[in-house]
This record gives structure tokens, C-alpha cells and sequence, in this order.
């Protein structure tokens, strides 16, 4: 089972701070405008989000795992709800790489991978070098057409 | 390329027309509230010049909109600013569906809607054509959509030959073949129909009849030409048809969530005079003279006497609609495509190539089951004219014996022995209603506090209600795993026992929360590309034993592989088309 | 790789310069009506949005590119969010070329390629002369039609 990039905690945190970040604006503006809350439960609020995004962040890099297996793309992730998923290269319909802003910056990219599903229809791998996520979007596209053409849906 | 009904020109008009009108009120007001010289009172000279722009518009809309069957693809050419053209291969079509409302009817017309798997909604709709054009177009795409299916097969099976060699395997899988052994095999299925001519391959067209419906763009070749006018290939034969006794009891047992929405909205348009209607209905039984003045049991006779006349009259409603839907309700098979009608007001067919369908699902409620009766529905990737997404009814209600019939002899499923969850996960649901009805309980507290409300303990009630609800959810999971198909049930209100073969699987998914995991079990989520609604979840075996989900999570992929490759070399449409 | 047509910029800084109009009048019903709004700064938020939208345009301009592979459609494109997209041929559903009216004015057209993956239409080649669009489109259309998946669900 191949692991994340270690970096892409990074991100996670990251996404977790622009939250707590806003949760803290929110109740300043509620503290402003309606009813008094004091300056320290504000700063007690941000620290906790910030400390639960931290942890959350790095148990999730703990957790995420990916494979390609024979017939199947198989994913391992999930904090809270812990999800195994095999997406069979048959069934991948299209394959993108892709990176965000703050992906850039810390070099790093994603593959998000398509199928005709009602749920889970796109399955996205994120924390990838920008190479590997090449590499990764070439063989699932071969894969995908290869096993096209010896057994057509 | 051809144009629709000359009368859709003036529906296009008057539909932009209106919807136009308020275009430049809008402008014209907003505007005139921001910058001083222009004036609100523009609006009554604005408005007509909205609606003249806007049935230009439909007219014009109406002369950009251009069709046209060619030998490869059904494409549609639209727009009047902004244009698109957009070119459909025959052979990604889903279903075509006809749709004819009451005024329609009268006049002749009716809308053609075609699917494909991609995209969000309907990919091609013409509005309007004749009932005439219609049928021809629905006939000509089924048969063209066969031809590039037939060739497809004769490509394979050509291919297949080559590889081997000699092999004693019959290559003559056409599709009478294959019906004549499962019809045979099948055992109770009533009509045994003789070899169906209708399945003749192309090649063997020495009746090229004259092209007696036109076709544009180039000429197709001889042999496609052959095809595409063969009379025999369209004979339909009656599949199911929905006695009235049906029809009824269809009518009375299930409930559909539009009417609320109908209802209420009804309410919001007309409220005072709903509210007097309300309160004069409940005078007699010891309602307040008037809003307004009354003591608090007058009230309270009031809440309950409305309440039941909602309530009545949204069954009522309901049970309308449902009669009005599925009123003369018929499937028949032509070729190899389902084709269905049903409506009174509202006419529907639609035709679904039975290859394209995705899944099947027995539905049953409370009231259906306790009369033995059930409802089969097929489901495919397109998306369906109606808000219940890709999923067509093939069989609206019949006694659960036959229904259960119909769905082996379809899929060709064996009987499922069903397995349950273990009893652990009774206790999660015990625990979770629990959770709601403390929930509940907090709810009428709070209320108390903030009004008059007295007696919120008596609130309290609704814990008893917990246990049988965990477990009436208990015995209605189940889950099936075959030799070719994996069937999954769940659902008290409205069971559904979902048949998936599994070439058809597109995900496999094992989810466990994290209290799944405390008591080592886990549910399992078989996505497929039937394209559903919110109400119709994905199909879930929910909280099983890790050790088993995990083992169908292996059987569900390995299955999907070898099924695969199967239907690949016997060329399998993989489900019966003479199902009853 | 193809890049494309560069007049696709003036469609995207026009559209750029509608959102900042939108904006200033936005900006001038708030004068309006609720607070006050010094015209300078209502002129300077518009000028603002007119240079963004201007770099944006001819950075994206810059990003985008395209090209029709031996088995699939593949795409480069965005300027935040940077994503590669491959459509194996087999999967394509059906295929459009669509032209709005500014992009009438300018000569052009788009090809917006639909797999049963993309719920909407997110494979999208802006930017190409009407010629090339439907040439693209034929293309496509015929590699869907000849590949031998039923329906590519």
C-alpha cells in the first residue's frame, strides 16, 4: 500500500486553521452585534478547532493508504467514518490531475478519478507529487482502455 | 435537418413572451431606483415590449431548432444567440421517451425526450412533434440503435471465431436463441413464446423493402437501409398489462410526496380562505365560532379536525395522482426493448433496450405487503422524464408470487436465501432511535418553557415506539450474495429488495463510522450507474460483520471481473426480455 | 499540444469586464440605498476587477492546452486551480459544439464532451474556430462510435 506525501498534512492543517479562523470571526461578529462573549471563550473556541484540526490532520495521513492492485484501484481513508474503496479500472470513465492554490505552493498535486457511479462518482487521491500524479493519471487511463478491449461492458 | 411542429413556434412565443414580459419590468424598476432618470412609470411601455421580444425570440427559437436522424448519430442543432449542436451516437442511448399531456393530446402533438448516461439532465427533448413523427422517431432510433448493436455482435463473434479456432462453441448467439433456452429453462413462466423472428441479423435482409420514411443526411448503405425499414422487426407483443383491480389497489396504498407539496403549496396561495373553510368545518364538532375567539379546547378541536382534513385530503390527492400516472398502464417488448404506456391526462411511453438496464427493484410498503402485493421497477443510467431519476416502473403493482416470478425469470436470479446483520446491530438502532426520541422529548421541553404547553412529560411516549422500530428495521435488512447477482433489501416504509448483477457494479465500498467499528461491524455501499434519486439511496448492505462484508466486497469485484469477461465471449444481454 | 484560439482572451476579459459592470452597480444600489459609497472607491473596485479579469484571461490563455492522444482526449487547464483531464475515447458519451453570442461575434466555438463520470458539462474546449470545432466533434464522434464498449457505463 502506497502512503500520502507527508506534506499534505500540511494542508490539512492548513484547511483546518482557515476554519477555526472564520468560526472565530463568526462569533466576534456575534459578540459585536448580539450577545456578549467573552474574549476568551472566542480564543478558547479557535484553539480547540485548531487543535482538533491538527489531530485530525494527522491521524487522517495516518489512515490514508492507496493501491493498484490487478483489477482495481483500491483506497483506504476516513477518520471518523473509515471507508475501503476499489474502483475497477473497467469502470473509471475519466481520469484528472489536479492542484489548488495552496497544493502549488507546497508541490503537490491530486488525481481525481471519474466513474458512472451514482455515489462516490469521483474518487479523488490527493497528496501526490506532482510526478507521481502524472504517472498515476497514465496507467489508470491505459488501464482503463486496456481493460476496455478485451471484455467491452 | 428537420424542424418540430409548426404549432410549437406558437408556444415558444407565448411561453417567451411571458417569461420575457418581466424581463425590462425588472430592468426598469431596479434601474429606476438607482440612477434618477429612469423612471418606474416606464414599466407599462417596457412590458409589451418585453413580450413582443420575447415571442420573437420564440419564433426565432423555434427556426434555429433543427433535428435530424444520420447514419451514426441522432443530432440536434439549437439556439438562437448562443448555438449548440450536439451529435448522439446510436449506440450510447439509454431511452427514448414519448410524453403527451391533455392538451397535446387534442392537438396532436407530443414531446420526444432521448437519454444518454452522460450528463445532468435529458440530452435531447423535442418539443413538440406529431404523435406521427414521434413514433417514426422512436421507431427509427430502436432499430438503429439494434443495427449498431447486431453489427457490434457480428464483430465480436467474428473475433471470437478467430481466436478459437474450431472451437465446438455455437456461434449463433442471436438473440432468439438465447430466449428460446432461457424460456424453456425458466419453469412457471406462462407464455412460451416460439423463436422470435424479429431477431433476424442484418445480413440476412433479402427483403430490402423501398426506405419508406425519410432520412437525412447521406444515404445510409443498403444493408443499414435493409435494417432500419424491416416491418417485422417492430411487431410488439404484451408483456404486462395493469388489471383495474391493480390499478386501485395501487392507487390506495401508496402515497406520493408530491401531493403534500401540492397541498401546502395550495395552502400558501389561498390561506384565508382555506383557514375559514377550516374553521367552519370544524364548528359542528365543537370548534371556535371564529379565529380568534374561543377557549383552549376550541382550539384544540380545531388543530385535530384540520389536521385529519389534511390529511384526508393529501391521501386523496395522492391517490388521484397515482391513478391519473399509471391509468391503462402497459408493458410490451419489441425486439429487445421494453416499451411501456401509461396516463390518462398526462400519456407517457417510453421504450428502454433491455441491455441498458442497470438494475431491478422489488418495492413493497406496509399496506402492499400485508396484501401480498408488490412492485417491480428497472433502472437504468439515464435520466428519467419523472422526478424518479433513471428508474422506470415495468410493473406498478402485482401479487408478490408474480412480481417475485418476474424479477428470477428477468434476471434470471435464483430465489435469495436472504442473510441478516448480526443482532449487534439491532442494538446500534435501538440506541439511535433512542437517541431520537430523547431528542423528541428535549424538543416539546424547550416548547414548554417558552409557552403554555403543560404536561411535556407526556412526551415521553414516544420511547415505546423504539423497540419496535429498531427492530422492524432489523428484519427488514438483508442481503443475498449469489452465483450471478447480488440482491440487497432494506427499508420498512418502503422495502426495497434491489437485484444488482454484478457485471453492472461500478464501486465497492466498505464504510464503518467510528461506532461501526467499536462493534466490528461495517456496512457496504455497491454503487452502480443508475442514476437515482435523493429517496432512492445508493444500494447499502448496512451493518454486517466486518469479516462477511469484507468477503462480499471480494466476491462483488472478482464477480464483476469474470462476469465481465463472460458476457464478453456469449455475447449475453444478461437479462430476459419475456419476463411474465 | 494545440493551444487556443488567442482571441478566446477578449471573451474572457469580457466576460470579466460584465462581472466588474455587475459589480459597480451592485456597489452603486448600495450607495444608493443603505451606506454611503464614495464614487472613487466604486470606480476604483471596477478598475480593480477590469486588470484581474485582464490577467486572468491572458494567463489562462497561457495554461490552456489540449490534445487528441492516441486513445484519449487530454486537456490542460486553469490558473488557480491548476487540472489535466484524460477522456479515453471509449467513454465519451455524446459530443456538442455550443457558441454563446459574444463568442458568435469573435468567431469561435467550444466542444463540450459528456462522459456518464461528468454529471455536468466540466470537459469543455473553449477557444477554437468554428471549423476546428466541428472537426474535433467528427473526430470524437467517430472514435466513440467505432470503440467497441456498449454504452461506456
Amino acid at each position: 500500500m502506497e502512503s500520502l506525501h507527508p506534506r499534505i498534512r500540511l494542508l490539512w492543517i492548513a484547511q483546518g486553521a482557515i476554519t477555526a479562523i472564520v468560526l472565530g470571526v463568526v462569533l466576534a461578529g456575534v459578540d459585536q452585534w448580539l450577545a456578549d462573549v467573552p474574549t476568551a471563550v472566542i480564543a478558547g473556541v479557535v484553539a480547540v478547532g485548531l487543535v482538533l484540526g491538527i489531530a485530525y490532520a494527522v491521524r487522517l495521513y495516518q489512515v490514508w493508504q492507496f493501491e493498484l492492485q490487478n483489477d482495481a484501484l483500491y483506497l483506504e481513508r476516513g477518520v471518523v467514518t473509515f471507508v475501503e474503496t476499489a474502483v475497477p479500472f473497467v469502470r473509471v470513465q475519466h481520469v484528472d490531475t489536479q492542484f489548488g492554490p495552496i497544493e502549488r505552493a507546497l508541490g503537490l498535486s491530486s488525481v481525481v478519478v471519474y466513474t458512472a457511479g451514482s455515489r462516490n462518482a469521483d474518487v479523488r487521491i490527493p497528496g501526490l507529487t506532482p510526478d507521481r500524479a502524472r504517472d498515476l493519471q497514465d496507467t489508470l487511463r491505459e488501464l482503463a482502455v486496456e481493460s476496455e478491449a478485451d471484455d467491452a461492458v | 435537418m428537420n424542424r418540430l411542429h409548426p404549432l410549437s413556434a406558437v408556444t415558444y412565443a407565448i411561453q417567451y413572451g411571458f417569461l420575457w414580459l418581466w424581463v425590462p419590468i425588472v430592468l426598469v424598476l431596479a434601474l429606476g431606483g438607482i440612477f434618477d432618470p429612469i423612471s418606474p412609470a416606464w414599466s407599462p411601455i417596457a412590458a409589451p415590449l418585453g413580450f413582443l421580444a420575447g415571442a420573437a425570440y420564440g419564433i426565432a427559437y423555434y427556426y434555429r431548432f433543427e433535428y435530424g436522424i444520420t447514419p451514426d448519430t441522432f443530432d440536434v442543432a439549437s439556439g438562437v444567440f448562443a448555438r449548440r449542436s450536439r451529435e448522439i451516437p446510436y449506440g450510447r442511448i439509454q431511452n427514448v421517451d414519448v410524453r403527451q399531456g391533455v392538451l397535446q393530446r387534442l392537438l396532436g402533438l407530443a414531446i420526444v425526450s432521448i437519454e444518454t448516461a452522460g450528463g445532468g439532465n435529458t440530452e435531447a427533448s423535442l418539443n413538440f412533434v406529431s404523435e406521427s413523427e414521434a413514433n417514426r422517431l422512436q421507431d427509427q432510433i430502436r432499430r438503429r440503435t439494434a443495427y449498431v448493436k447486431e453489427q457490434r455482435r457480428t464483430k465480436q463473434r467474428s473475433a471470437n471465431e478467430g481466436e478459437q479456432q474450431g472451437s465446438q462453441r455455437p456461434t449463433e448467439p442471436d438473440a432468439d436463441s438465447s430466449d428460446a433456452d432461457r424460456t424453456g429453462a425458466v419453469s412457471g413462466a406462462e407464455t412460451d413464446t416460439p423463436s422470435d423472428p424479429t431477431a433476424v441479423p442484418p445480413d440476412r435482409a433479402d427483403r430490402t423493402d423501398p426506405d419508406s420514411t425519410p432520412v437525412d443526411g447521406e444515404e445510409p448503405d443498403a444493408e443499414r437501409r435493409a435494417y432500419a425499414s424491416e416491418p417485422d422487426r417492430q411487431r410488439r407483443q404484451r408483456l404486462f398489462d395493469l388489471q383495474a383491480r391493480e390499478l386501485l389497489l395501487y392507487s390506495f396504498t401508496s402515497f406520493r410526496p408530491a401531493a403534500v407539496a401540492a397541498v401546502l403549496f395550495v395552502f400558501f396561495l389561498a390561506t384565508d380562505p382555506i383557514i375559514d373553510l377550516l374553521v367552519a368545518t370544524a364548528q359542528p364538532v365543537g370548534g371556535p365560532q371564529e379565529i380568534g375567539e374561543g377557549t383552549a379546547t376550541n382550539y384544540g378541536i380545531l388543530t385535530v379536525v384540520s389536521m385529519i382534513n389534511g390529511i384526508v385530503i393529501t391521501y386523496l390527492l395522492s391517490v388521484a395522482y397515482t391513478f391519473a400516472t399509471y391509468y391503462d398502464f402497459e408493458l410490451g417488448r419489441t425486439g429487445e426493448d421494453f416499451v411501456y404506456e401509461r396516463g390518462l391526462l398526462q400519456r407517457y411511453s417510453g421504450s428502454i433496450p433491455v441491455e441498458k438496464v442497470q438494475s431491478v427493484t422489488v418495492t413493497a410498503n406496509p399496506l402492499q405487503r400485508l396484501i401480498g402485493y408488490a412492485g417491480l421497477w428497472v433502472e437504468t443510467a439515464g435520466y428519467g422524464p419523472e422526478s424518479s431519476g433513471g428508474s422506470q416502473s415495468a410493473v406498478p403493482l402485482a401479487e408478490q408470487s408474480r412480481v417475485h416470478r418476474f424479477t428470477e425469470n428477468l434476471t434470471d436470479v435464483e430465489t435469495p436465501t436472504f442473510r441478516s446483520p448480526p443482532t449487534m446491530a439491532r442494538r446500534r438502532y435501538l440506541v439511535r432511535y433512542s437517541l431520537v426520541a430523547a431528542v423528541i422529548v428535549a424538543a416539546v421541553f424547550g416548547l414548554a418553557q417558552v409557552t403554555a404547553l403543560e404536561g411535556w412529560y407526556f412526551a415521553a411516549v414516544v420511547f415505546v415506539a423504539v423497540p419496535p422500530a429498531a427492530h422492524l428495521k432489523y428484519v427488514h435488512i438483508g442481503y443475498f450474495v449469489g452465483e450471478n447477482h447480488l440482491v440487497v433489501r432494506s427499508g420498512f416504509w418502503q422495502r426495497r429488495t434491489t437485484v444488482i448483477p454484478y457485471y453492472r457494479i461500478q464501486t465497492v465500498s466498505t464504510r464503518r463510522s467510528i461506532f461501526q467499528r467499536r462493534l466490528g461491524l461495517a456496512s457496504l455501499v455497491i454503487d452502480t450507474a443508475s442514476s437515482r434519486t435523493f429517496f432512492w439511496g445508493t444500494p447499502t448492505i448496512y451493518d454486517v460483520d466486518l469479516e462477511d462484508a469484507r468477503e462480499a466486497h471480494t466476491a462483488g469485484r472478482k464477480r464483476l471481473q469474470s462476469a465481465l469477461r463472460e458476457r464478453a465471449r456469449d455475447d449475453d444481454l444478461g437479462l430476459t426480455v419475456d419476463f411474465t
